[in-house]
C-alpha cells in the first residue's frame, strides 16, 4: 500500500496570535507545529504500513519554515517527503492547495491519500476533499477508522451524536483523518538520525503554476472576537443540576 | 519494572543546544571536515550528539542580547551577511533613574559602550547556528532532554540518559511509552546554560564549586511592537535606579530592534534580603515611568520571557571540567556581569572545547580534556577578560552604591578592588525572615495595557507542556512550604516565580498548601536557586515541553 500524507505547518496551539497590520493574516513571528488532525494522519499511515507494507509519503505545501513538519514525520517514519515550497504559499487557499498537491504528485500512484480533518489555522476542511475532486477519485470525511476490505477500503466516519457510519470505497481514496483515530508515537533518537538520510524533495510552486491567484476565495478581514462572558446559575438538587450541567457541556457547548 | 533501554554509543554528547553547544558541534565539525581525509580514525560526525529540551533549536534561548561579534568572527567568518540580526549598535546610553526623571550618565560608561557591537535576538541567532550545525552534517536531537548522567567507576561520567517520554503524572507508562535512550559515551559537554540539572547533579555528586557559589540574577523580558520612530533599530539604553530598592541589584535594558520592535527588560541579583522580593513587579513598574511609558504608549505586548543569568564571574567558576565531562558557556559560569555580556563567552568556550576534544581524538588520549580545556580557556580570551572583573558583582551585596564604588576600584587596579578575591554568600542564604527583613511594597494592579499578571506574560512566552506527565518542579518536602516556610519566609517561591508556577492555596481546614502549576513553568530555574531551604529541584519534563521563545 502507498500512502500519501498531507502535513500542514500552523501556528502552535498556544502561540500568542497577533493579527498583522494588513488585517488579512497573523504576525508571521511565532512558533509553528504540525497540525494536529495532520498528526493523527501520518499516525495512521504508519500503522497501516506497518501492518500491511507499503511505503508512507509525507508531503506540505509552505514556506521554507514548513520544512519542519516533514523532518518531523521523516523522524517518526515516513519512508519520503515532498516539500511544495513557495514564500506565499501560506496564503493559498483550499483550492489552490489542492491544485499545489495534485500536480506536484502527477506521475504518481498512491493507493490512499490522506489527509487531516481540517487545518488549525483556517479550518475550511476542503482540502483533502478538493483534492480528491481534483483526482476524480473517491473521498470520505471525519475517518476514525480505516481497514483493508475487498476491492478497497472499509471506514468508519463520526456523525453527529455519537453516530458512526460505516463505508467501502474502492481505492485510490483520498481520507481526512479525525483526531484521536489512534494514539500519537514519539520520535525515537534512532528515528531522528536516520530521518537524515531520507529524500526529502522540493518542488517550487511557481514551477507548478500554483500562486495565490488561483485563489477562488479571499480573506475579506482577520480580527480578534470580542471576549464577551455569561453566567447562568443552575439550581436545584445537586443530581439534577449536573445532568443538566453534563448535557449543556455536551449538547451546547460542545466541550465534553 | 525494568525497563529495556535502547543504547547508542557517541563519540561526544553535547547537552544544549544554545551559543556553546552549538559552537562546539560546529566546531568539532569543521575540524572533522578539514582533516578526516587524510587521518580516516577520527570519529565520524554522526558519531556527535547534540541534545536539546525545547521543542526546537533556540525555542529555549532568550536573552537581552548585545552580542560581542569577536567569537562568531572566528566560529564563522562572514556570519554578520548571513546571519539574523536585528541590527549593528548605532548609538548608547545609560541612564539613571529617579521615581520621576531619567538622568542620562554624561558619558556611557566604557563597559557598557556597545559600538560595534550587534542586537540580536538568541532565538533567532540559535535557530541560525542550528541550521549551520545541521548543514555540516550534524543531527540535533530537538524535544530531548538530558535526564541523568551515567557514572562509570570513580564518579567518571559514562554517559546520558535521555528522557522516558508518555509516562502519566503517576509514573505509569502511556500506550506510547518510549524509553529514554542510554548514551555511552568517553566525553559529555555539558552546555545546559545557568542551573542546568545535570551541571547541578554532577557538581553535587563530585562536591565542585569555585571559591565563591554561583551567584545568579533573574533577567525578565517583553517584546513590544510600537509606532515607528519611537525607537531606532540599534540604540541600546541600560537604565540603574527605580523601581529597583537601593538595597538590591538590578537594572533595565531598552533595546531598539528591526521592525519597529523594542527589546525590554529587567535584571534583578538574586541576593535580596526581602522574601517578598517579586522580578516580576519590578520589571511591569519599570514600563510605568515616564521614559519607558513613553516609548511604549499605543504600542502592543508581543512576547514575554525570563531566564536566570550566573553573575558570579571568575570566582564562582567550578572546575571547567573532569574525568568524561566539561563544562562550557552559562553552565561554566562564563559571564562578564560587568559589560552583562557571555554570548560571546559561550560561543568562544564551545570552540576551546570542541578544539581541545579534537586534539584529544588525534593523540587518542580522550581523558586528556580534563586538563587541556581549562588550560585553553586560562590561556585565552575567556580568562583575559573575566579576569579584569572578578570581583565585580559580588560588590553589590552591600547594595547599589557600594557595587558601583567597587567597580570603580576595580577599574583602577585591573580586577583587585578592595579585598582579591572578594568573598560572596549565595544569594538565598541572604534572604532574611520576615521579622527581620526590610519590607518593601512589592503590590501590582496590572492594566493588562502597559502591565501584565503574570498569568497574561506566560500565556505570551508560548509555555506548553504535556499535562499528563510527572511533576517536574519537585518539593523534596512539602511539609516545610505549608508548616515552616509559610511563617519564616512567607513562601517566597510566589513572588520570585516569574510565571506562577507556585501558589498557596486555601485547604478545607483553613491552612493554605502549597500548589505547583507545573505547566506554566518557562524553564527560568529560579525556583531551584532562590529557595531559602533549597528543597525544590528542577528537572527537565518531558522533551519539546517549555517555552516558545520566537524572537526573544
Amino acid at each position: 500500500m502507498r500512502i500519501l500524507v498531507c502535513v500542514k505547518q500552523v501556528p502552535a496551539k498556544d502561540a500568542p496570535i497577533k493579527v498583522a497590520g494588513d488585517g488579512a493574516w497573523i504576525r508571521e513571528d511565532v512558533a509553528y507545529e504540525t497540525n494536529e488532525p495532520d498528526a493523527y494522519a501520518l499516525e495512521e499511515a504508519l500503522r497501516q504500513r506497518e501492518a500491511h507494507g507499503g511505503e508512507v509519503v509525507a508531503l506540505t505545501v509552505g514556506p521554507a519554515r514548513a520544512a519542519q513538519v516533514l523532518r518531523e514525520a521523516l523522524a517518526k517514519g515516513a519512508d519520503r517527503a515532498i516539500h511544495v515550497a513557495g514564500d506565499d504559499a501560506h496564503r493559498l487557499d483550499s483550492y489552490a492547495a489542492a491544485e499545489a498537491i495534485a500536480r506536484a504528485i502527477a506521475g504518481e500512484k498512491f493507493d490512499l491519500i490522506f489527509t487531516g480533518l481540517q487545518s488549525e489555522d483556517y479550518g475550511y476542511g476542503q482540502t483533502g476533499v478538493v483534492l480528491a475532486e481534483l483526482l476524480g477519485i473517491a473521498h470520505a470525511t471525519i475517518i476514525m477508522q480505516v481497514q483493508p476490505a475487498a476491492g478497497g477500503v472499509r471506514v468508519k466516519r463520526e456523525l453527529e451524536n455519537g453516530y458512526f457510519q460505516y463505508l467501502n470505497l474502492p481505492l485510490p481514496a483520498v481520507l481526512t483523518i479525525q483526531s484521536g483515530i489512534n494514539k500519537l508515537r514519539y520520535a525515537t533518537l534512532m528515528g531522528i538520525k536516520q530521518a537524515k538520510s531520507k529524500p526529502l524533495a522540493t518542488v517550487a510552486l511557481a514551477d507548478l503554476g500554483v500562486s495565490p491567484s488561483l485563489n477562488r476565495q479571499s480573506v475579506a478581514k482577520l480580527y480578534v472576537p470580542v471576549k464577551t462572558k455569561k453566567t447562568e446559575l443552575l439550581e436545584g438538587p445537586a443530581k439534577e443540576v449536573a445532568a443538566q450541567l453534563a448535557a449543556r457541556l455536551k449538547n451546547d457547548l460542545r466541550v465534553i | 519494572m525494568t525497563t529495556e533501554r535502547p543504547s547508542l554509543e557517541a563519540a561526544v554528547v553535547i547537552v544544549g543546544a544554545g551559543p556553546a553547544g552549538l559552537a562546539c558541534g560546529l566546531r568539532l565539525a569543521q575540524l572533522l571536515d578539514e582533516h578526516r581525509e587524510r587521518e580516516p580514525r577520527l570519529p565520524a560526525k554522526d558519531s556527535i550528539f547534540i541534545l536539546e529540551k525545547g521543542r526546537e533549536t533556540g525555542a529555549h534561548l532568550l536573552s537581552g542580547a548585545v552580542l560581542d561579534p569577536s567569537a562568531l568572527d572566528r566560529l564563522l567568518p562572514g556570519w554578520r551577511e548571513r546571519a539574523p540580526i536585528e541590527a549593528a549598535v548605532a548609538d548608547d546610553a545609560a541612564f539613571f533613574l529617579t521615581s520621576r526623571r531619567a538622568l542620562r550618565f554624561p558619558i556611557t560608561p566604557p563597559p557598557l559602550r556597545n559600538h560595534g557591537n550587534y542586537v540580536v535576538s538568541l532565538n533567532r541567532l540559535g535557530k541560525w547556528l542550528g541550521e549551520q550545525v545541521e548543514a555540516a552534517g550534524l543531527t540535533i536531537f530537538t524535544a530531548t532532554a538530558g535526564a541523568r548522567l551515567l557514572f562509570g567507576e570513580r564518579h567518571a561520567v559514562i554517559g546520558v540518559r535521555t528522557d522516558d517520554k508518555g509516562v502519566d503524572r503517576r509514573g505509569e507508562r502511556k500506550a506510547n511509552f518510549e524509553p529514554g535512550y542510554d548514551l555511552k559515551t568517553p566525553l559529555v559537554v555539558l552546555a545546559e546554560g545557568p542551573r542546568g540539572s545535570l551541571t547541578k547533579q554532577l557538581l553535587g555528586r563530585l562536591g565542585l564549586a569555585g571559591p565563591n557559589p554561583q551567584l545568579y540574577a533573574l533577567g525578565v523580558k517583553e517584546i513590544w511592537s510600537v509606532p515607528a520612530g519611537r525607537m531606532p533599530p540599534g540604540r541600546v539604553w541600560h537604565t540603574m535606579g527605580w523601581p529597583v530598592p537601593r538595597s538590591m541589584y538590578g537594572g533595565g535594558w531598552i533595546y531598539g530592534l528591526a521592525g519597529h520592535r523594542v527589546s525590554l527588560g529587567l535584571v534583578t541579583g538574586l541576593e535580596y534580603h526581602d522574601p517578598g522580593a517579586d522580578p516580576h513587579v519590578l520589571f511591569q513598574r519599570f514600563k510605568t515611568h515616564p521614559f519607558v511609558r513613553r516609548i511604549l504608549a499605543g504600542g502592543e505586548m508581543i512576547r514575554y520571557g525570563a531566564k536566570t543569568v550566573p553573575m558570579g564571574g571568575y570566582y564562582s567558576q567550578p572546575p571547567a571540567a573532569g574525568a568524561g565531562w566539561m563544562l562550557i558557556g552559562d553552565a561554566a559560569g562564563l559571564v562578564n556581569s560587568q559589560r552583562l555580556k557571555g554570548i560571546h563567552l559561550a560561543i568562544h568556550s564551545g570552540m576551546l572545547a570542541a578544539e581541545a576534544i579534537f586534539d584529544s581524538w588525534r593523540t587518542g588520549d580522550p581523558a586528556a580534556v580534563a586538563r587541556t580545556y581549562p588550560e585553553r580557556v586560562a590561556a585565552g580570551a575567556i580568562r583575559r577578560e573575566l579576569w579584569t572583573v572578578r570581583n565585580f558583582h559580588q560588590g553589590f551585596e552591600r547594595g547599589l552604591f557600594a557595587g558601583l564604588l567597587n567597580g570603580a576600584a576595580q577599574m583602577l587596579t585591573g580586577g583587585r578592588g578592595w579585598r582579591d578575591p572578594m568573598l560572596a554568600r549565595a544569594g538565598h542564604l541572604r534572604m532574611q525572615k520576615l521579622q527581620a527583613a526590610p519590607r518593601h511594597d512589592w503590590s501590582l494592579q496590572p492594566d493588562e495595557q502597559l502591565t501584565f499578571s503574570k498569568i497574561t506574560d506566560v500565556y505570551h512566552s508560548g509555555t506548553r507542556h504535556e499535562e499528563d506527565q510527572p511533576p517536574h518542579l519537585i518539593i523534596h518536602d512539602t511539609d516545610i512550604c505549608n508548616t515552616r516556610c509559610i511563617v519564616e519566609y512567607g513562601n517566597p517561591c510566589q513572588h520570585f516565580c516569574p510565571a506562577q508556577v507556585y501558589e498557596m492555596l486555601p485547604a478545607e481546614d483553613g491552612t493554605k498548601r502549597i500548589h505547583v502549576n507545573a505547566s506554566n513553568c518557562v524553564h527560568c530555574k529560579t525556583c531551584d536557586i532562590q529557595d531559602p531551604y533549597e528543597i525544590i529541584t528542577w528537572v527537565p519534563p518531558e522533551g519539546g515541553g517549555g517555552p516558545n521563545y520566537e524572537g526573544m
